[in-house]
């Protein structure tokens, strides 16, 4: 018996501190979510649909297209640094993709504003260069300059995963495909990729996950309607001091993900079967 | 080397950056051969059957395929099929998949493509396994669906890097004869990696001994056994017991000169090429006789004889084995019956088990591996 206390004093401390920290804060907000006025409803939720059920969309459209382009150009850079054949190439892209990472995403967003605008630096070149007229500009600050900041800061995370997923194969799959003919694209698609596919759908997710988080993009690029439910909750506590449809929103933003965990554990244990 | 040679290698010079692994190096091969490239770890052969195979560029040299230029073409254009060490069978695909991959890329049918696959199961014993993944195989069957992916596409040349190092011990045995055979039936040329020497002696017309990226020797399986042509030949062959002592040529004949633990014996030249002086000689401890100190039994002519004592007796199997103390030195010697641990015994080696090598400069220690 006084083994199992000691075992149980040991991870006490841990205990204490999940609970504490993660599991009341996160009962709280659900609780919360349910709470109109003095007695529990659905009243936050539905107040949540009327209002927001556009930026739901949006924000659930936005996270989606941006998944599927940074898992697109993670793969390409990915497949290029296992299967290049130029050294200098690669050891080139090798030192320049990981450079987002290390940027927050509030100075993404604010980099990319500068970039992006009608007037930005990227249009001010193109006119300069005599590619568009001014009046041809068009600014990207909407839903456009979001995914691109998405893309923009995850691809490298994503790519680093999947690198060194394809790093860590038999490099022998690789050469016995060569070895019979295979092109570097279908090396790539149909030997490379189906290895490091779990890898990949987990990078996703986490990226996925993290871009329903973030604040700062929305607000920097796109502080307009629709825009992303991050906002929307900053916006009903800042402003409203609307705690209740705050958490409503967040218990919603939580499902959401919560959908795409499960795809992941689905196929994990399809794996494991 | 037969200018004629199906595959040629010729002046071929092949490394990493700047290390040169293999230097001006020359290979023909026949049609239909079985060649070894035999050596221990990092002796360059493994670098040579991948050049050969294309996934390494010579700095210089050239690779001939029947009079065909192949030095710059990529892997697939060289009519050559690799069968890697780990097997490096594709785990997300079927063992039908993984065999028919080569011919689905050469734009076969799909009827074809079955056809050939269960060609190739049932040539190799896979019959029945069409739907499996790799992962549920055994050693011995992915082995066998690394050959059917290779032998798939119909190759000239089969390129097998240390196919067997990783298969159990007894499987090993059964698999070297089946591959063997099965080259034999195609009537393919083939060319085998490997470090352990009965398998290349029991598996090739023709071994390729190489040491520090360079050819020691080549022959046939007994040509290098019993004649090899450098101590690391030698040493490599069996031949591990080393001694160092002087002989005199004279003609025909030398002398291997009395020493602290023999006397002086005349032995046959016998296409030795031998100079006058230190000499490092070697032979193989099953080679050697042992009988007791007091045995006069008469020496065969240009045997050697030397005079030990036992210094530890253990029985392998078949046979019990001796070290035998001489002086500083320590040499091994089979004999049917156990001889006591401290006896002095009489180790009688006969002429043609004695490989004899001049030393180049010093006493030569014994080679490492």
């Amino acid at each position: 018996m006084p083994k199992r206390l000691l075992a149980l004093l040991l991870v006490l401390p841990a205990l204490v501190m999940i609970v504490l920290f993660f599991i009341v804060p996160l009962f709280a907000s659900i609780v919360g979510a349910f709470e109109v006025g003095e007695t529990f409803g659905l009243g936050n939720f539905s107040k949540s649909f009327e209002l927001y059920s556009s930026d739901m969309i949006f924000t659930v459209v936005i996270v989606a297209v941006s998944t599927l382009l940074i898992g697109f150009f993670s793969i390409a850079i990915g497949g290029y640094l296992t299967l290049g054949e130029n050294p200098r190439a690669v050891a080139l892209l090798r030192w320049l993709y990981r450079w987002p990472m290390f940027i927050p995403f509030i100075v993404v967003g604010q980099v990319l504003r500068t970039f992006l605008a009608k007037n930005g630096l990227m249009n001010n070149v193109l006119v300069s260069l005599g590619i568009l007229t001014p009046l041809q500009t068009v600014g990207f600050l909407d839903w456009r300059g979001i995914v691109i900041a998405f893309v923009w800061k995850q691809t490298p995370f994503v790519t680093l995963l999947l690198a060194g997923a394809m790093a860590s194969l038999d490099r022998s799959t690789i050469e016995a495909a060569r070895n019979l003919g295979a092109s570097r694209l279908r090396i790539l698609i149909e030997i490379v990729l189906p290895q490091v596919a779990p890898t990949l759908l987990v990078g996703l997710i986490l990226s996925f996950v993290t871009m329903m988080s973030v604040l700062s993009v929305p607000l920097m690029i796109n502080a307009q309607s629709p825009t992303m439910l991050t906002a929307d909750i900053a916006f009903r506590i800042n402003a409203h001091g609307d705690y209740g449809v705050a958490n409503a929103l967040g218990l919603i933003s939580l499902l959401l993900t919560a959908g795409v965990a499960l795809i992941y554990l689905r196929q994990s244990m399809k794996e494991r079967a | 080397m037969d200018m004629r040679a199906f595959l040629k290698v010729e002046k071929m010079s092949v490394g990493y950056g700047t290390t040169t692994v293999l230097d001006k190096l020359d290979l023909g091969i026949e049609k239909g051969e079985f060649v070894a490239l035999l050596g221990s770890s990092g002796c360059g052969k493994t670098t040579l059957l991948r050049t050969i195979a294309g996934f390494a560029k010579p700095f210089a040299g050239s690779i001939q395929v029947a009079d065909r230029d192949v030095t710059q073409m990529p892997p697939d254009k060289r009519g050559m099929a690799l069968v890697f060490q780990s097997y490096a069978l594709w785990p997300h695909m079927t063992v039908a998949q993984n065999i028919g991959y080569g011919l689905k890329l050469q734009k076969h049918s799909r009827g074809d493509i079955d056809a050939r696959v269960s060609e190739m199961q049932n040539l190799l014993g896979l019959s029945g396994l069409g739907n499996r993944k790799p992962g549920q195989l055994s050693g011995g069957q992915r082995q066998r669906v690394a050959l059917g992916r290779a032998l798939a596409v119909d190759p000239e040349i089969l390129l097998l890097d240390e196919p067997l190092s990783n298969l159990d011990a007894r499987i090993r045995l059964t698999v070297r004869h089946e591959i063997r055979s099965l080259q034999k039936r195609l009537g393919i040329t083939a060319i085998h990696v490997t470090h352990d020497r009965e398998e290349a002696m029991v598996m090739a017309d023709r071994i390729v001994i190489m040491n520090a990226g360079r050819i020691e020797q080549q022959g046939s399986p007994e040509e290098v056994y019993n004649k090899p042509a450098t101590p690391f030949v030698a040493a490599f062959m069996g031949a591990e017991n080393v001694l160092s002592m002087q002989v005199s040529v004279k003609g025909e004949q030398i002398e291997l000169q009395e020493g602290a633990f023999n006397a002086a014996t005349v032995t046959a030249r016998a296409g030795r090429r031998l100079a006058t002086g230190p000499v490092e000689l070697r032979f193989r401890a099953e080679a050697a006789s042992l009988t007791g100190n007091g045995d006069g039994a008469a020496l065969e002519p240009g045997a050697l004889e030397l005079r030990g004592q036992v210094a530890s007796v253990s029985y392998p199997g078949g046979h019990w084995r001796h070290a035998v103390r001489l002086g500083k030195d320590e040499i091994l010697v089979d004999a049917d019956t156990p001889f006591d641990q401290g006896a002095t015994v009489k180790v009688r080696i006969p002429a043609q088990s004695l490989f004899i090598f001049n030393t180049p400069e010093g006493p030569a220690g014994p080679h490492t591996f």
